[in-house]
């Protein structure tokens, strides 16, 4: 056992949401991508329907998130209830810094301790970073599949080689994110289920307490109630 | 009075044909609808057959040469297998036909001069070039008369007042154009750019180009307000008669997709569909959707205008619709047979070299490995026993430790360093391990000096 404490900071109830919303809007979409590449019988409508829905939901979802993050404070690390600007965990940090390597050996096992990080390890902060990129790409050649939108996008569609590729390349992204999401999962809970309970449930844990000033492991926190 | 005897002498022209007043105007409607305007605007073309039939008759006939580049000729023989007497043919009587490699009665030197008459006449003249334009090899693979391909094109088309881009090699290349295109076939438009020749292009792409779809255009070219407008060299003019899309395309014929017109969009919003040949499904006349029917990404009237003087057309016969149609004049890689090829899987092949498979294979093989990696990482992390809350944190980070003086952890306030109550209680135990010792010793020692001392 040697993970930071879980503190709600972390993940403020705003992002709790988006998150519910992201998952439930990503799954539906897949699902009725799925259906609609692939049609069964008597699907067609409702799946066609649902996915034009979930797509607008999910890039509404995706600029409200971007937009809060301007101004939504969250805890810039684990293991603390201290809080900053929530673009600012996005972005590189300084608890970040030099550690990508130590990221990656940790993960190939050739580092045998943990690397200290900030919320997000590096390769995990890459991947957010595109995400916000992928989802916008998404929306954009699916408009352009839309007939409603597509007339308006058609320079866009010849951009990208004709309605073939830009289906295409909306079916490819569907598979990034399906391995975004593998990848995610996985990360998320092989060390433990507490960050998953955390994110939907507000559910704290103890843990080691980290400084984000100091930058370094400064306590331990089992979550017992303190004697003032 | 001069109306009353127009009216009779096209009238008898009609007779003459085989062709009853009612027939041509059912044709005019038909004509209209393909033009993309609506049924209602029937007369108006009536009228305007009428005069300029009549005008024909007085030696206004607008001279058409009708070039074959790398092509198969099937839009010629779209065009000419009109087999009864029929209507449309009335249409081909307004232009004069100047030149045709298929068509023309004569052949070499006499049909050659009489092309050459017609650009240097001086007078406005219409292109309709069928099949693509092949640059490879020194543009050598199509030779007429001493010239290639190319600079056939470019000669007819520099004095042309417009050229009509006629199918879809003449589009963008078509399937001359698809992989691996040694020849570097491409369309009109494209080389037209390439010379810098200013020419407006009017693009009809199609395999083969429905007949009615150029008839009309030439309707409207030559009768609704093209002409003068072509003459004038007024492109804009041009463009908004003939209703042209940023492809250069008439939007009337092209602005939808099949998928939108389609007899079996019902079946395909109740989510019947056929999967197989030859199953009941299909016997339904359900949707094609599922054997690859390009109909939803292609833009054409297919539906509306169908083939074979209306008889039929391909989804109406039981073919998914291959996308004959898709050609993009600015991007000879659009190709209907790169796009729309395998015809009857949903997404068209892609190809590192030689190689060619279906996205749906490479993207699940992808996601299949990814998921494979992850699981075997599960089973390394359990092993190494970091299942449970991770490994222990490092103590400090790699990079600091290499470069103390630009550390990022400031260390000293750490759990880990010397306050650690891990490392102090080690340290406690070790010295009362040692002092045990120590004891020990002194104890042995002394032992050993009681022993000495009996001994003495
Ligand atoms: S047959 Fe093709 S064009 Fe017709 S509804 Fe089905 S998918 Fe659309
Ligand atoms: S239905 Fe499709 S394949 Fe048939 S002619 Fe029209 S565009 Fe071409």
């Amino acid at each position: 056992m040697a993970h930071l404490a879980h503190y709600k900071e972390a993940h403020p109830l705003p992002f709790v949401i988006t998150h519910w919303i992201n998952l439930v809007a990503m799954i539906c979409l897949i699902i009725t991508g799925f259906l609609i590449h692939f049609p069964v019988s008597g699907t067609m409508g409702v799946a066609r329907g649902v996915h034009v829905f979930f797509g607008f939901v999910i890039f509404i979802n995706c600029v409200v998130r971007m937009i809060m993050s301007l101004f939504v404070k969250s805890a810039p690390t684990g293991g603390t209830r201290k809080q900053t600007a929530d673009f600012k965990s996005w972005l590189p940090q300084k608890d970040n810094r030099h550690q990508a390597g130590a990221w990656i050996k940790y993960y190939l096992f050739l580092k045998k301790d943990h690397p200290l990080s900030a919320k997000l390890g590096v390769p995990q902060k890459l991947s957010y970073l595109l995400i916000p990129i992928l989802i916008i790409l998404m929306f954009i050649t699916g408009l352009a599949l839309w007939t409603p939108t597509a007339g308006a996008l058609a320079g866009f569609t010849s951009f990208f080689g004709g309605a073939m590729s830009v289906r295409i390349i909306h079916y490819f992204g569907m598979f990034v994110f399906i391995i975004f999401m593998f990848i995610h999962v996985y990360l998320a809970n092989v060390e433990g289920t507490e960050p998953t309970k955390l994110m939907f449930f507000h559910k704290e844990h103890g843990g080691l307490v980290y400084d984000p000033d100091k930058h370094v492991i400064v306590g331990d926190d089992n979550l017992q109630p303190r004697n003032e | 009075m001069e109306q009353e005897t127009s009216t009779v002498d096209f009238g008898s022209m009609l007779e003459a044909r085989g062709v009853s007043r009612r027939d041509f105007l059912k044709f005019c409607g038909a004509l209209a609808v393909a033009a993309g305007l609506s049924q209602a605007a029937a007369p108006r073309v009536a009228i305007a057959l009428e005069k300029s039939v009549i005008g024909a008759k007085e030696g206004g006939l607008f001279p058409v040469l009708w070039i074959e580049g790398a092509s198969c000729t099937g839009c010629t023989e779209s065009f000419a297998q009109i087999e009864t007497p029929d209507v449309g043919k009335i249409v081909l009587e307004l232009i004069s036909l100047n030149y045709s490699d298929v068509l023309s009665a004569g052949a070499g030197y006499s049909v050659e001069l009489a092309k050459k008459q017609t650009i240097e006449s001086g007078s406005p003249y219409i292109v309709v070039y069928e099949g693509g334009i092949t640059q490879g090899f020194g543009s050598n693979t199509l030779r007429v008369a001493m010239e290639t391909g190319e600079e056939i094109l470019c000669h007819a088309a520099e004095h042309a007042a417009a050229v009509v881009a006629l199918g879809s090699c003449a589009v963008n290349g078509g399937w001359m154009a698809a992989y691996p295109n040694p020849a570097q076939a491409t369309g009109v438009q494209a080389i037209l750019k390439k010379h810098n020749i200013g020419t407006p292009v009017v693009n009809i792409p199609g395999c083969p180009a429905n007949p009615e779809w150029l008839m009309s255009v030439l309707v409207q070219v030559l009768m609704m307000g093209g002409a003068e407008a072509l003459v004038a060299g007024d492109v804009p003019a041009v463009v908004k008669t003939l209703g042209l899309d940023g492809e250069g395309k008439p939007q009337g014929i092209f602005g939808q997709t099949i998928h939108d017109n389609c007899e079996r969009r019902g079946h395909f919003e109740n989510g019947e569909f056929v999967y197989e040949f030859g199953s009941k499904e299909e016997e339904l006349g359900y949707c094609l959707y599922p054997l690859g029917c390009k109909g939803p990404q292609t833009k054409s009237n297919c539906g509306v205008t169908m083939w074979n003087n209306r008889r039929s057309w391909c989804i109406q016969a039981g073919s998914p619709c291959l996308g004959c149609c898709e050609a993009n004049p600015n991007d000879p890689g659009d190709n209907w047979v790169e796009v729309n090829t395998p015809f009857y899987e949903r997404h068209r092949d892609l190809h590192i070299g030689d190689w060619f498979f279906q996205p749906t294979v490479v993207a699940g093989a992808i996601t299949g490995i990814v998921a494979l990696a992850l699981i075997i990482h599960g089973f390394g992390m359990k092993k190494s026993g970091r299942t449970d809350g991770g490994a222990p944190f490092e103590q400090r980070r790699a990079w600091d430790v290499k470069n103390p003086d630009k550390s990022i952890g400031q260390y000293e306030y750490s759990i880990y360093e010397d306050n650690d109550p891990v490392v102090l209680q080690k340290a406690q135990q070790e010295i009362a391990k040692q002092y045990e010792q120590a004891t020990e010793e002194v104890a042995e020692a002394a032992e050993a000096a009681a022993e000495i001392e009996e001994g003495r």
